[in-house]
């Protein structure tokens, strides 16, 4: 579906997307995660036919991005940030001359603008003026532009940026949906939203890629340290022999309640020490009533990500 | 040709949902109108050299409007896109740039176009009110409309450009009136210069003067140097336009 090879895109003087390299087969959900900054925006405008790359090759559904923009952009629905709209037309209007605009006429064109209407919750809005519509109606209306024509790969520069959190849910549900006929390649800052929506997960931190995988593995490979939360009833020095055990960076005591003591136990990335816990605490006779093993959020990565970086 | 269509229709549309057009219009029709009258005075007062079309479309208060039109009818055109970042939308569905240049320079040359009906109804208003006594010479009114059309291409060509340099709506209008502005005064200041200076000197830059040309179409004689002149020029503003827009992709 999309091919890159060694893509560059330097503006003056500054290198916003450096030698990038990855694939997008059909039918995947793809997030593209990064910083602000990070050339999210900049790959996207480039494999949506917007502008050239400097020097390296993509293809999007086997078209290439500079000598066949045309073609390719009939193939694409692209959503770009902010989601800008000519805000002195009405919002089926506006689909409407989208639609003739990516060659669609007639019934067909009836049929799909009233389609992606009802699909993204429109169809109430349908003669209000863009200009007066709330930020998240507008996502929706630039949302619907993207598929109206149907095409096979969708391009979403932060498809839920800016919406509040019943409205990014629906969003979500909405691309979920979408899965089987459509490729998504979809960028955000938002941890949440790659595990909650993507298959893949591309990172990407100035201009470079970082790491490329599902979102569970990319949390459990990386190195950020994991916590393991304990509820637990005992005896003696009971930091310190946790602490003892191999693995664990740091054990330390956060509450007091009505005679359970709430622990946090920090480990190394990889190192399950439940089990170790579990005999250290038959040992010494302790009551556990509640031991969880938290893995570390994508946030955690990211910021471990940004503070390892090599370059700065 | 189907693209430039869609794109035209809307472009169109957007002129006369924004409240621009019709106030370029209502002041075009004032000033239309107020000319209309002073030369039914000029004429009424005494015998004149000139028909009523020279003494309509010659005197200063015609240049008036001239300067006017041509920015509040561009000015929107490609620095609004621009503003409000619809470039990335419009440049991702697929089209070429050719048709987003022609379509909007099109709708506001049929704009401009509208602009001067009512001040053609004024003349069918004379014919009607005299019973035919004042004299419209037939020629001379083509010959007006013409240049007016010609000249139109010319100046909305160069309001187009000054619009795809930058986003900001004032600044286009400010450079489309400035360029507008100076041209006319370049073939102003030979005019005014002009018996001091070589014969041949007066010649060339009759050719873009365009006082000049105005008098001599206005008097019903229809010249196709002024005309190839606009219309070329018009095509280079229109062709440095297209490559303003298609900047983005070029690469280093």
């Amino acid at each position: 579906m999309i091919e890159v090879q060694d893509l560059t895109k330097q503006y003056a003087g500054r290198t916003a997307v450096d030698h990038v390299s990855f694939k997008v087969e059909p039918g995947e959900i793809v997030g593209f995660l990064g910083p602000n900054g990070a050339g999210k925006s900049t790959t996207m405008r480039i494999l949506s036919g917007y502008m050239p790359p400097t020097s390296g090759t993509a293809r999007v559904n086997g078209f290439d991005v500079f000598q066949q923009s045309i073609e390719l952009r009939k193939s694409v629905g692209y959503m770009p940030e902010m989601a800008p709209l000519y805000t002195e037309m009405r919002v089926k209007e506006y689909l409407n001359f989208r639609a003739e605009l990516k060659g669609l006429s007639g019934k067909k064109l009836r049929f799909r603008v009233g389609e992606v209407m009802e699909l993204c919750a429109l169809t109430d809005m349908r003669r209000r003026l863009i200009g007066n519509l709330s930020k998240g109606y507008r996502q929706r209306v630039a949302l619907a532009d993207a598929l109206v024509h149907q095409p096979p790969l969708l391009i979403l520069d932060e498809p839920t940026n800016g919406l509040d959190p019943v409205q990014i849910r629906q969003v979500r549900e909405l691309l979920r949906s979408l899965r089987p006929a459509h490729t998504i390649l979809l960028s955000t800052h938002i941890l949440q939203e790659v595990e909650a929506v993507c298959d893949r997960v591309i990172m990407i931190h100035r201009g470079r890629i970082r790491a490329v995988d599902t979102p569970e593995n990319l949390t459990r490979k990386l190195r950020a340290a994991s916590v393991v939360q304990l509820e637990m009833q005992g005896e003696g020095e009971i930091t310190n022999l946790i602490e003892s055990l191999p693995g664990v960076r740091k054990a330390t005591l956060d509450t007091v309640q009505e005679g359970w003591l709430y622990l946090s136990v920090r480990v190394e990335a990889r190192h399950d020490v439940r089990e170790a816990l579990m005999e250290l605490a038959l040992k010494q006779q302790w009551k556990i009533r509640e031991m969880h093993w938290q893995l570390p959020s994508l946030e955690d990565v990211f910021v471990d990500l940004a503070a390892s970086d090599p370059s700065k | 040709m189907r693209t430039f269509w869609v794109l035209f229709k809307k472009e169109l549309r957007a002129f006369f949902i924004s409240p621009v057009a019709y106030i370029v219009l209502a002041l075009v029709m004032i000033l239309s109108g107020y000319s209309f009258r002073a030369a039914l005075s000029v004429l009424e007062s005494a015998p004149s050299e000139g028909s009523i079309v020279t003494w309509i479309f010659q005197p200063n208060w015609f240049w008036l409007s001239y300067f006017f039109v041509f920015p509040l009818l561009t000015m929107r055109l490609f620095a609004e896109e621009k503003k409000m970042g619809t470039f990335e939308t419009l440049f991702t569905a697929p089209v070429h740039a050719w048709q987003v240049v022609w379509s909007k320079y099109l709708a506001a040359l049929l704009v401009y176009c509208v602009l001067w009906v009512p001040s053609y109804i004024n003349f069918q208003f004379v014919d009607w009110i005299t019973a035919g006594a004042v004299e419209i010479p037939a020629g001379a009114l083509k010959g007006s409309y013409l240049i007016l059309l010609a000249m139109g291409m010319f100046n909305l060509a160069i309001g187009c450009f000054a619009s795809s340099l930058t986003s900001n709506q004032i600044v286009a209008a400010i450079v489309s009136f400035t360029l507008s502005l100076l041209h006319f005064l370049a073939g102003l200041f030979i005019m005014v210069v002009g018996r001091k200076v070589s014969e041949s000197f007066v010649d060339i830059t009759n050719y873009f003067a365009s006082m000049e040309h105005i008098r001599t179409f206005t008097s019903g004689l229809i010249d196709t140097r002024p005309l190839v002149y606009y219309t070329s020029l018009a095509l280079l503003f229109l062709a440095l336009t297209h490559q303003v827009i298609e900047f983005r992709r070029w690469r280093p």
